[in-house]
């Protein structure tokens, strides 16, 4: 089917204006700013090339950050693809029941993060918080924990939060590979004899597998980003312990406004998300 | 005409020029000059940035509403959450949009918010409408904040300064008395040193855990550091040398500070790391905790006073009423932390307005009025609220509580006040919770010194020598 | 039925999990703050009443659903109105080629941070930091990607055969797509609407940047509730629970596309 040219370039026009203005030409003058000296502490701009650059490399905080954003990317999304897994797995029989309990178990998908990380913030409280108190019960003794300030436990904190709230996406996404294998297939596997292991290995994963790594590249570019469980639940705290890159990047340009800089570290960031981004678009299939 | 008509003419004339002459009498206080000269913008709003919650209850309920009443102009406050006052009034300014007619700031973030062109000199309208000596009340250790660099950029309006509160009956009773003499061979007495600090409270929580512990003070993230510099300061640390600009916040002392800090946190309620101003004057109205160290307000409220306003009822009920006592914390010089200034913003459309506003809101007798709402936060600053026998009235231990908040102003440390303020404290702030998460004390310390030094380069060590030389100047920087 | 038994054990366990935090978060909005700060923890409150909705009307925290309403609501119209037509040139005249597809792709990946830096500074110039349509445009323009990608695959999805029969009798591209094509795409379109939504309603650090006063939303009021001085638990719980209601009721409405519009269509 052929449109006429001028229609088919003016329908894609408009979004293309609203795309550029607000993304694209943003992301230029970003890239302007990370080229100039510019810090609200002192008058005046002036074009250092790539100092900032220079410095933000040998900033030892942002290393620090970018270790505790990957060290929360790989255990979250492969805690979430274990349990989701497990979970799809379960929901793709014929259970009685299942059509109840789906729309419940993705609520937390649906909640802002922000919300469900001061709500969990109410959890993990030492006093006042149900955690403690479950634990208690199941230890036969009081606990008192201070989750989100003990550099023991307050990865455990952020991750489990995470956890919650992601294992869900994970679960649908699998979910729907996992229907998708016809029966038959299982039913030839049991009559060769293969066991419910030795199916879930053979035939399962590999049917789900493409699926699989799409869902789990769109979660770890997520977490990559991750910034509002954090802001909530520990404000990067205790210290810098738990400070992510995009936190550390927030708090560079909206706490000290040190221009020139953070935006030179905003364009680091965006420079690893675009390899990332490249990776997962080549497993969309695209038709 | 009558002569019932004649006279009632008579006295209604004596009266109404009696009046007038009264009116004229007291049209030389701050206070009515600001009224009178504000009426004129009858029908405009005033919007100002206030701390969110209990303190943000003042303008919203009090001043507000009266403000309206005298003037016809409308305040309206926008709550911010006091960790985000700075960046909201620094992007605010940057945004250039006209958000905030009336500033309220934390004094030591003056230097920064001047630096970054926010803050509207006001001394073009004190020469116009400030009646002469009326800021002379003010205590002159908070007199010390209203300039930079020779103007003037906001009014005083807050006087913040750490109290330590005690439970007078615990101390005082014979058996209590006894026990800690023969533990210790010393008196049970409110503790004036850290370490006599940590051996009282370790007493009492050894005693009466879970039920009372010894002591509580707030070890939540965001305002640390005000426990931080006054322990260190009192301990004889200097932040900075005066000829290098290195920060000196790593040295034996600072660091033994660090340590003690830590340490103290045993003896106190478990979860304490996470406790912030509310869960410690909780804990202390429900009689839970022997010994607090925080600002005024819960030295009222646990005595009775406003408790039960529609304000403070979601407060527990105190059952310390008659049994609290009030001394300067240990050490003997406490931290005069934060505070609030009123300023005018650069942006405001209506700056002689705003202006107006903060000269009757912090005139002797509106400010009176509000250091004295049962529900709040702003506390007494000037000579003649501490000597205000109203408020001495308030309960039967008011007295001293005024006395105790007088001479902490006195011997109080100012915070740390050179540009960079908000950073340097930021680095100390998580330096301590980092102490408190299990990190080593001078490895947190040496972390926090090193951004210290940046800071200071960044800004320019010969611009901070000076700004810090003329901060460590002033008498209430460091212990007198 | 041993079967049964372990699946309906672990999906207990699961249902526990994934609900009890939502059930305690909910809780605290009719809770009293004697039972929300007692330890032990009060699981039953003894006299649930809506105080703490009154005072998020009273101190007009309630303003904040409005904005969020006004903000998602407007966000999502226009971008649906950019990306519809878009999506569809792409989809039938395969416009801009697969590279375009993805270009458009990857601009919903760009980290949010490296965008809503500049977009300060850019705002701060022509005054629209604190603006209805500064946030509006800016969700619209994030979320833009995200339509033209989901309709693209929607549209594609309808037989060819159906608008050729519509352009032989002489009608015009733009005739056969809002009349023929939309209607056709309307349940996805619904469905890439809500979840465009959702997006806006739910987003957080655009939001902190740029609002202050006049147009904060739902996730930036909620985090007003917790200062260093005070934590208002209470309010906190009430405001979650009507921030989370709307997109849990919208959330049920889009079901069957749940998992195509959370997997940017990976699923079908």
């Amino acid at each position: 089917m052929n449109g006429s040219r001028l229609s088919k370039y003016a329908m894609v026009a408009p979004a293309v204006v609203l795309i550029v203005s607000l993304t694209i030409f943003p992301v230029l003058y970003l890239l302007w700013i990370s080229l100039l000296d510019w810090d609200l502490q002192r008058a005046g701009r002036a074009f250092v090339g790539l100092a900032n650059y220079a410095g933000a490399l040998q900033d030892r905080r942002m290393w620090e950050a970018l270790a505790h954003t990957l060290l929360i990317m790989v255990v979250a999304v492969t805690a979430e693809l274990v349990l989701g897994l497990v979970l799809a797995e379960v929901l793709a029989g014929p259970l009685p029941g299942k059509r109840v309990v789906i729309p419940l178990l993705i609520l937390p998908v649906i909640m802002s993060p922000i919300v469900a990380g001061y709500g969990w913030r109410m959890l993990w409280d030492t006093q006042y918080g149900p955690i403690n108190q479950l634990l208690g019960w199941l230890l036969g003794r009081p606990l008192t924990l201070v989750w989100l300030i003990n550099s023991k436990t307050v990865y455990f904190s952020l991750i489990v939060t995470e956890v919650w709230q992601w294992t869900p996406f994970m679960f649908l996404a699998l979910l729907a590979g996992l229907v998708a294998i016809s029966p038959e297939i299982h039913e030839a596997a049991a009559i060769d004899g293969a066991g419910r292991w030795q199916r879930f290995w053979q035939i399962t994963l590999p049917l789900v597998r493409p699926l699989m790594l799409v869902a789990l590249l769109i979660r770890a570019l997520d977490v990559f980003k991750i910034f509002d469980t954090v802001f909530s639940l520990t404000f990067g705290g205790p210290g810098t312990f738990t400070e992510t890159i995009t936190l550390y990047v927030y708090l560079l340009g909206f706490r000290n406004f040190r221009l020139g800089y953070t935006a030179a570290m905003a364009v680091l960031v965006l420079a690893l998300v675009s390899l990332a981004t490249t990776v997962l678009l080549r497993r969309f299939s695209d038709e | 005409m009558s002569r019932t008509m004649r006279s009632f003419i008579l006295i209604l004339a004596i009266t109404l020029v009696g009046f007038g002459w009264t009116a004229a009498g007291r049209a030389q206080s701050a206070a009515d000059i600001a009224v009178k000269a504000a009426q004129k913008y009858s029908g405009t709003t005033l919007r100002v940035i206030w701390e969110a919650g209990l303190q943000a209850q003042d303008p919203l309920t009090f001043s507000g509403p009266e403000w309206k009443r005298l003037t016809g102009i409308t305040l309206q406050v926008v709550e911010t959450p006091f960790p985000e006052i700075f960046s909201k009034i620094v992007t605010a300014h940057l945004g250039g949009s006209r958000d905030f007619d009336v500033i309220s700031y934390v004094p030591a973030w003056q230097a920064d918010l001047v630096a970054a062109g926010a803050l509207e000199p006001l001394d073009p309208f004190l020469d116009k409408y400030m009646p002469r000596g009326s800021l002379d009340d003010i205590h002159p250790t908070y007199r010390q904040w209203l300039n930079w660099k020779g103007k003037t950029y906001g009014i005083f309006d807050d006087g913040d300064v750490f109290v330590m509160y005690y439970r007078r009956d615990l101390f005082a009773e014979p058996a209590n008395r006894a026990a800690f003499r023969a533990k210790y061979g010393q008196d049970l007495v409110p503790p004036r040193t850290w370490a006599d600090w940590d051996k009282v409270c370790g007493f009492f929580t050894e005693k009466y855990k879970p039920t009372l512990y010894g002591c509580a003070i707030q070890r939540t993230e965001g305002q640390d550091y005000f426990w931080t510099e006054e322990a260190m300061r009192n301990n004889g640390v200097r932040f900075f040398d005066p000829q290098t600009m290195k920060a000196q916040i790593n040295s034996p002392p600072a660091v033994r500070t660090l340590t003690e800090m830590v340490n103290a946190n045993k003896s106190m309620p478990p979860g304490v790391e996470k406790w912030g101003f509310i869960e410690v004057f909780s804990a202390w109205m429900a009689g839970k905790v022997a010994m607090i160290v925080t600002w005024p307000p819960p030295g009222r409220w646990s005595e009775g006073y406003g408790n039960r306003v529609e304000q403070l009822k979601w407060l527990p009920e105190t059952k310390v009423i008659g049994k609290v006592g009030y001394a300067l914390p240990p050490g003997g010089h406490p931290e005069l932390a934060a505070a609030f200034n009123l300023g005018v913003s650069v942006e405001s459309a209506n700056k002689e307005a705003a202006y107006l506003f903060i000269q009757w809101a912090t005139s002797k007798e509106t400010s009176l009025k509000r250091v004295m709402l049962p529900f709040a936060l702003r506390d007494p600053y000037r000579l003649s609220h501490y000597a205000s026998k109203e408020y001495r009235a308030l309960w039967p231990h008011a007295p001293e509580y005024l006395d105790t908040l007088k001479s902490g102003a006195e011997r109080g440390l100012l915070d740390l006040a050179i540009p960079g303020a908000r950073e340097y404290e930021e680095a100390l702030d998580r330096a301590t919770v980092a102490v408190y998460a299990g990190t080593p004390p001078k490895e947190a310390l040496d972390k926090a010194a090193t951004e210290w030094d940046q800071v200071t380069q960044r800004i320019g060590v010969d611009k901070q020598r000076q700004a810090y030389q003329e901060w460590a100047s002033k008498p209430n920087a460091y212990p007198h | 039925m041993h079967r049964y038994a372990l699946a309906y054990l672990v999906v207990a366990v699961a249902l526990a999990f994934f609900l009890f935090p939502i059930v305690w978060m909910f809780g605290m909005a009719v809770k009293q703050p004697a039972e929300y700060f007692s330890t032990p923890p009060v699981w039953l409150p003894r006299a649930p009443d809506l105080s703490h909705f009154r005072q998020l009307v009273l101190n007009r925290s309630i303003n904040s659903l409005v904005n969020s309403l006004v903000i998602a609501g407007g966000a999502t119209l226009l971008a649906l109105l950019v990306g519809c037509p878009a999506a569809y040139s792409m989809a039938r005249f395969n416009t801009g080629g697969r590279n375009f597809a993805f270009w458009v792709l990857s601009q919903r990946m760009l980290p949010p941070i490296a965008i809503v830096f500049p977009v300060f500074l850019l705002f701060r110039i022509i005054g629209w930091v604190d603006t209805y349509q500064g946030l509006t445009l800016l969700y619209a323009a994030f979320n833009a990607p995200y339509v033209i990608w989901m309709m693209r695959g929607y549209f594609r999805d309808i037989p060819v055969e159906v608008e050729e029969s519509a352009l032989v009798d002489g009608a015009s591209t733009l005739r056969v797509f809002w009349s023929i094509s939309l209607p056709l795409a309307a349940a996805g379109l619904i469905a890439t609407g809500v979840f465009t939504f959702i997006f806006s309603w739910n987003e957080f650090l655009f939001a902190v940047v740029l609002t202050r006063a006049r147009v904060v939303t739902v996730p930036v009021a909620m985090s007003g509730y917790f200062g260093s001085q005070s934590t208002f638990w209470g309010e906190a719980g009430a405001l979650s629970l009507l921030a989370s209601a709307p997109v849990f009721v919208l959330s049920l409405l889009v079901q069957r596309y749940l998992t195509r519009g959370l997997t940017l269509g990976a699923v079908k």
